[in-house]
């Protein structure tokens, strides 16, 4: 498999180029990156999002995404708007969706959502229906959306379903129309290919630690730039490390 | 001693000196574990178990502010106990801002005088650069707390509620034991917390689930003697102390190890994890209880490896705590910064990890040399 390394002081931090195909274009940030030298981006999700288990929010990968995506686009204005709120499902994520994107103006919300539905079993029809309506609300407010799927890491791959939730949001996401971001099979990737737990999940097991924080920033950043500037793709963005 | 308070069980009189020893560990292991990607917290305790320093840390904050202000209480009276409690809730508070402002004031310095860009930029992400004026009036208000200033909150709010459970400490401590797990129970269970800025987070150690530790130490400074009763089960409760000890051992470990990690069935997995730190996991309270158990049969209040003089570092950063544990968060943030953004070599990590204890513990040897004649007293 041909790994992207990406500049970094740190190797690891790896994905295949396939898994960075977030598998739909984001027409809506391109345009607002062409025609208005603009990029907003609501971050929504739960603790994941929030930044819970990083030494520092310097470290969540909203945070991350912020300084890679203006380092690699100088003369955008780039602004993501942390919406993360810890313990939340997409349920409640969906409630709060039109009071959290409408204000900010949004060309592209990242929902990363299915840990906490996982963890909680929420039945998968009830699933995929909150992600349909909550994607269909950020879209009548002119968004484009890519889905964050679960993160792999040791609370989530003990329950007996997980895949299907990610299959849920796989398929979702292809009816609708969106981005999918597919962390759980990056971070799978990581750990089949030795990288312990320790390097990249906090140690309760659920959250992503510094190093899973500030990789999976990177290379959420590096997939939204190849959706967004697929010209420049070919050299690596100056990620400011 | 005679005293108008009715009390069912005496506090301990004489110095048990495993409290400043472990004490004083625990703050150079939490200083050691506040500096990421370092290879020299590998000595510290978390490696090895569920349970961190924080758990030793506030357990013996428990247990000393029992001795210090129950002695007080019943020589004294309860107000004046009371209002020494607030005066040390307020040094505390004091403390708390200092080290806000001082930790703030470190990373504007090398992001602004050492041209670190990246720092001014978690500044802003701290919440400071948006809206500094409410950033500083929530951290007046505890609530906003960036970055390893979560603990000295968390100890504020406890010592704050403690004077009105120490009567019942003397008189009931069972009850008090019952009712702090009681809550414990309840918080998990409807999943409480106090809140923090910005408005969707909360406390990171939250207090009413580490109130549990807290008690389980203020409990155990009085009743500890009649724990002897307890002593007919020394081997049952010891060994089952030590398989599960050994058994944390391995889950911790198999973190570092997939090949230890692929050796751990699903369903054992989807009983322990998460391990939630906010709310102080079960499996980390009980493997602090384990270790716990373990040190008072092994390590005497008087044992005498505890007063050698190569262990007298630990034990004067242990007697000064406050003092220790703020000059650690600080200087843990420094041992970052050098780090990350100069040297990240594994020299740099050993070096960084050993200065800091050094001015730790030259700190504490000036403060005792400094306060003279030496506070018997009130120190928590």
């Amino acid at each position: 498999m041909a790994w992207s390394v990406a500049a970094s002081a740190s190797p690891e931090c790896r994905a295949s180029q396939e898994l960075l195909d977030l598998g739909h274009p984001l027409p809506i940030a391109r345009k607002g990156v062409a025609d208005h030298k603009e990029m907003r981006i609501v971050a929504m999700g739960s603790s994941s999002t929030q930044g819970y288990g990083a030494s520092t929010p310097q470290f969540s990968y909203p945070a991350q995404l912020q300084m890679k995506l203006s380092a690699a686009m100088p003369g955008v204005a780039v602004h993501v708007l942390n919406k993360g709120v810890g313990g939340q499902d997409a349920e409640e994520e969906t409630a709060r969706m039109k009071s959290d994107v409408q204000p900010e103006h949004a060309h592209l919300v990242i929902w990363q959502v299915g840990t906490n539905s996982a963890i909680r079993r929420m039945p998968l029809a009830k699933f995929a229906d909150k992600l349909r309506a909550g994607i269909d609300i950020g879209k009548s407010l002119g968004a484009d959306f890519v889905l964050m799927n679960l993160q792999y890491v040791p609370a989530v791959v003990a329950l007996p379903d997980e895949e299907e939730y990610a299959r849920v949001m796989a398929e979702v996401a292809k009816e609708k129309g969106t981005g999918l971001f597919n962390r759980f099979d990056i971070m799978r990737a990581w750990y089949n290919d030795g990288m312990p737990y320790s390097q990249f999940v906090f140690n309760d097991g659920l959250h992503l630690n510094d190093f899973g924080q500030k990789c999976i920033g990177k290379l959420l950043s590096n997939a939204i730039l190849r959706a967004v500037k697929p010209a420049q793709l070919t050299g690596e963005p100056k990620a400011a490390e | 001693m005679t005293s108008r308070f009715a009390v069912s069980y005496a506090v301990p009189s004489g110095r048990d000196l495993r409290l400043d020893f472990f004490r004083g560990l625990a703050l150079w292991f939490i200083f050691l574990d506040h500096i990421p990607d370092n290879v020299f917290n590998w000595i510290t305790v978390r490696n090895y178990g569920f349970s961190d320093a924080t758990e030793i840390f506030v357990f013996i904050s428990g247990y000393t502010a029992v001795i210090a202000y129950g002695r007080m209480m019943l020589r004294e009276g309860w107000l004046r106990a009371a209002a020494r409690v607030y005066r040390r809730v307020w040094q505390l508070y004091v403390a708390h801002i200092l080290l806000f402002v001082a930790f703030t004031a470190q990373i504007a310095y090398f992001s602004i005088a050492r041209n670190t860009p990246e720092l001014i930029e978690e500044m802003q992400i701290m919440g400071l650069g948006e809206n500094p004026y409410r950033a500083i009036l929530e951290a007046v208000f505890l609530k906003f707390r960036p970055v390893n200033l979560d603990v000295l909150p968390l100890y504020i709010v406890l010592l704050a509620v403690f004077p009105f459970s120490l009567p019942a400490i003397l008189r009931w401590p069972w009850a008090v034991i019952a009712a702090s797990f009681g809550l414990y129970a309840v918080t998990l269970h409807f999943d409480w917390n106090l809140p923090g800025y910005p408005d969707e987070k909360v406390w990171f150690f939250n207090p009413m689930a580490w109130q549990a530790i807290f008690y389980t130490g203020a409990v155990l400074a009085v009743t500890s003697p009649h724990l002897g009763k307890l002593d007919r089960w020394r081997w049952a409760i010891s060994v089952a102390a030590v398989a599960y000890l050994a058994f944390s051992a391995f889950i911790t470990l198999s973190w570092h190890y997939n090949s230890m990690e692929r050796l751990i069935p699903e369903w054992v997995s989807r009983q322990l994890y998460p391990i939630d730190k906010t709310n102080l996991d079960m499996l980390r309270f009980l493997h602090f209880v384990a270790l716990a158990w373990l040190i008072r049969l092994g390590v005497r209040p008087n044992s005498r490896f505890l007063t050698w003089r190569i262990f007298e570092p630990i034990r004067r950063c242990g007697e000064h705590s406050l003092q220790i544990f703020c000059l650690g968060t600080f200087l843990a943030l420094t041992a970052q910064i050098v780090v990350s953004n100069f040297d990240d070599s594994v020299a740099a990590q050993v070096f960084v990890s050993i200065a800091g204890i050094v001015v730790m513990t030259l700190f504490a040897y000036g403060t005792a040399w400094f306060a003279t004649p030496p506070a018997k007293e009130g120190r928590v």
